[in-house]
């Protein structure tokens, strides 16, 4: 049977992958940073749930867009380097910029602007959306790069943890959301999954960012060392 | 293969320790108080119960009871054989009979049948108006010495932590009924405004009337929900005027002046609506309606109306009593998911604290027949109440008696009569949820507490905007803060909690209509002298015998 040869992910430099990790991973870490010293201040009764939602809001606005911008240009810029498949996939990806965008926005985009009904969870439902936006690509694209045949093997398999890692802290908080407001209110076991969710959600950038560095690392490790990788994978069974 | 030998002694090792860990964690907990008898049903074993001296033999007590179109029961489960009448016989060694079961709104009819027919029950229920008239009548058992000698600490607390209710069930100095307490201060009014309204147009919040009537303005004229259209109100009010929602009492005690409740004015009980205050916060509403703050029809919308112009996002400040964020101002995000409601004080015209008026929560009291053997039976069944439901923190016990949230439709509690809350639960659960907000920790509290805080924190720390309905009652400076600083000193509570005085029963059904339409008159644009003429027609008409009465029944309840 003919087996393609393995190839790193980016041609020439690794700096728009290394980049766009570090770009997602950086604005997870900070969101959820900004967004647990605003929530503890809140709760402690520092400041009010007003100026806890300006804040949060005006700070989400404005990392969102420069995030927004700086995930799509390091997108582009990775299918630009990569080829084949790995290509598709990136372009793909790039849909993903659209959530930090959408953060903050998304409930008069689709409530004021498109004019949807809100159905009394218009915030659940315009996260949703944000969350599908980010999602959707980043699994398509995690998907693509574990399938595809000329991507290291180490990052094929790190590709298909990440489509968990992606689906998981995208949909468990929905999903709990739709049981705590909707199915079993005042469930404790629902309480508990709660509190699960609020830490979930913190990791929602930062995973598929760290992911993202992981498969520069392994990529760069097989432009450095490929017959290494290649001895392993013969010695595996992998090539013939 | 010693290291064989040595990984199977590791895995043994490891084996035993998890089979320990299980037998140690499926072990019963300790139970801290008094053991259910020996004899309990299954229903109440392992129940951390704290039971009262049970009756050997057992005795019978006869009893009528109320229910409502949603109660439901599990199984073969009725309203005479359910977990409340088997722990009344199995712990307490009390049989209960129900004579009778009738819908809610027919209970007094049917208790008056029954009581003139000779028929009745070794403990009932009876409404204010009927403890008097039965203990008029020589029916009832004086429950002083039983209170005295059998109520727990827990009762006595429950049952004093409002000054007026065991006062309430006291006539001529001794304990006729047990008041079935429930919290007063929680029908005090606050003002709820628009916070993402308020944020908007940059607004401070209101410390004075003059800073509600400017936001009321501002709210009007400005455009606050940002649709271009002349569409807002400043502030919403029902037909009725006085009640739970969007009413009007919280805009008067701004101004000092407490409609519809007695107060003490010097060494005397006056009738709040009859006194000067009511001018200025007359003179203020009327501008507002003029100016268009007001709906032009509110004399005519009812609290189905106010609601849908409250759903609509047409309403930027109400006054009303601390759940309104549940209902109706959870619907104004129908339309909009940043809509969201702040709680605040009332504030003052002036200098002084402005006080927000409540009512005593004594709506029925119960009583023993008189000439019933165990009139310490009903304290019995109350200690069984207080010291389980309200004191213990047990989620199995809860849900055995209360409910399960497995089927939250299916509310134990309703099947029996005996059911008294704490005055001040709301306030303490409300604290305790904010100290574990501060801390971040959740462990310390209830079931229920512990749901509040998870649902408080999805909002700060998922996002999920519809749960602002939870931070806005009982979250940090939530309207449950409020109500702690109304019941120390910022509260006016009716000093009349009697039954109507004959004047009163005569004249008030009259006198009170009269009020009401002068009042929305007045606001409508009728001049102030139809409220300076309504009050000499007040005093004139009746109102005069009916202070005297009032006031003559306060010297007597001191």
């Amino acid at each position: 049977m003919y087996k393609k040869s393995k190839q790193p992910l980016m041609r020439k430099s690794h700096l728009p992958l290394i980049l766009l990790g570090a770009a997602m991973a950086g604005y997870g870490l900070l969101t959820a940073l900004v967004g647990s010293w605003l929530s503890t201040r809140a709760m402690r009764g520092l400041i009010s749930a007003g100026a806890y939602r300006n804040q949060l809001a005006a700070f989400e606005q404005t990392a969102g867009l420069i995030a927004g911008i700086f995930f799509f240009v390091f997108f582009v810029w990775c299918a630009i380097r990569a080829s084949g498949l790995v290509r598709v996939a990136f372009a793909i990806g790039a849909v993903a910029s659209a959530a930090p965008l959408l953060v903050g926005r998304a409930e008069r985009l689709l409530f004021a602007v498109i004019g949807l009904p809100t159905m009394g969870a218009g915030s659940v439902l315009a996260g949703a959306v944000v969350t599908l936006v980010f999602a959707l690509p980043m699994t398509i694209l995690f998907i693509l790069l574990a399938c595809g045949r000329r991507v290291p093997r180490g990052g094929r398999w790190l590709s298909l943890a990440s489509i968990f890692v992606v689906l998981g802290t995208a949909f468990f908080p929905i999903y709990v959301t739709v049981l705590a407001f909707l199915l079993k209110p005042g469930d404790p076991a629902v309480g508990r999954m709660i509190q699960v969710s609020s830490q979930l959600i913190k990791l929602r950038y930062l995973l598929p960012g760290l992911s993202l560095l992981g498969l520069a690392f392994i990529s760069m490790r097989f432009d450095r060392f490929p017959s290494e990788v290649a001895e392993t994978a013969i010695e595996k069974g992998e090539v013939k | 293969m010693r290291a064989f030998t040595g990984k199977v002694c590791v895995n043994r090792f490891v084996a035993l320790l998890l089979v320990a860990m299980l037998l140690i964690s499926c072990a019963k907990p300790a139970s801290p108080t008094t053991p259910p008898s020996a004899e309990a049903d299954d229903d109440f074993a392992g129940l951390p119960l704290m039971v009262p001296d049970r009756y050997d033999p057992p005795i019978e007590m006869s009893s009528v009871v109320a229910v409502d179109a949603t109660i439901k029961f599990l199984g073969e489960n009725d309203i005479h054989n359910n977990v409340w009448t088997r722990a009344y016989e199995q712990l307490l060694g009390i049989k209960v009979n129900y004579k009778w079961v009738v819908d809610g709104s027919m209970y007094d009819q049917k208790l008056g049948l029954s009581i003139n027919s000779g028929d009745i029950p070794d403990m009932f229920r009876v409404s204010p108006a009927q403890l008097h008239l039965f203990h008029e009548a020589g029916l009832l058992a004086d429950l002083t010495d039983v209170y005295a000698a059998e109520a727990s600490a827990k009762t006595r607390d429950v049952l004093t932590q409002d000054t007026i209710s065991l006062k309430a069930g006291t006539i001529d100095g001794r304990l006729w009924g047990i008041p079935l307490t429930d919290a007063a201060v929680a029908s005090a009014s606050l003002l709820w405004i628009r916070q993402d309204w308020v944020d908007r147009l940059s607004i401070d919040a209101p410390v004075s009337m003059a800073d509600v009537l400017e936001i009321s303005r501002r709210f009007t004229e400005e455009d606050p929900d940002g649709n271009g259209v002349n569409d807002t109100l400043g502030l919403c009010v029902t037909k009725s005027l006085w009640g739970a929602i969007a009413n009007l009492q919280g805009f008067f005690n701004g101004y000092h002046a407490y409609p519809g409740i007695w107060y003490e004015q010097g060494s005397s009980l006056v009738y709040g609506s009859v006194q000067p205050e009511m001018r200025a916060a007359l003179l203020a509403l009327q501008e507002m309606y003029a100016k268009g703050q007001l709906d032009r029809e509110f004399g005519v919308k009812d609290i189905n109306q106010v609601t849908e112009t409250i759903a609509q996002g047409k309403c930027g400040m109400e006054f009303g009593v601390w759940w309104n964020p549940y209902h109706p101002l959870n619907q104004s995000q129908a339309n909009d998911p940043h809509a969201f409601w702040s709680a605040f004080p009332i504030p003052s015209v002036d200098g002084v604290p402005a006080k927000s008026q409540y009512n005593a929560a004594i709506g029925a009291f119960l009583v023993v027949r008189n000439g019933y053997k165990h009139p310490e039976a009903l304290i019995r069944m109350i200690n069984f109440w207080t010291d389980n439901i309200l004191q213990s923190q047990d989620d199995n016990l809860r849900n055995t008696f209360l409910g399960d949230i497995e089927a939250p439709d299916v509310v134990l509690y309703k099947y029996t009569p005996v059911v008294l809350w704490e005055p001040n639960a709301m306030i303490d659960g409300g604290k305790k949820l904010r100290e574990a907000l501060a801390k971040k920790d959740p462990s310390s509290l209830d079931l229920e507490t512990q749901w509040r805080y998870r649902i408080i924190q999805a909002y700060f720390e998922q996002g999920i905007l519809e749960a602002w309905v939870e931070v806005a009652t009982n979250g940090p400076n939530g309207a449950t803060t409020i109500l702690g600083h109304i019941l120390e000193d910022r509260g006016q509570l009716n000093r009349f909690y009697g039954v109507p005085t004959a004047t009163m029963a005569e004249k008030m059904p009259t006198l009170q209509p009269m009020e009401e339409e002068v009042i929305t008159k007045v606001i409508m644009g009728e001049p102030i002298a139809m409220f300076d003429q309504f009050v000499e027609n007040w005093y004139r008409l009746g109102g005069t015998e009916i202070v005297q009465e009032v006031n003559l029944w306060a010297e007597r309840n001191q």
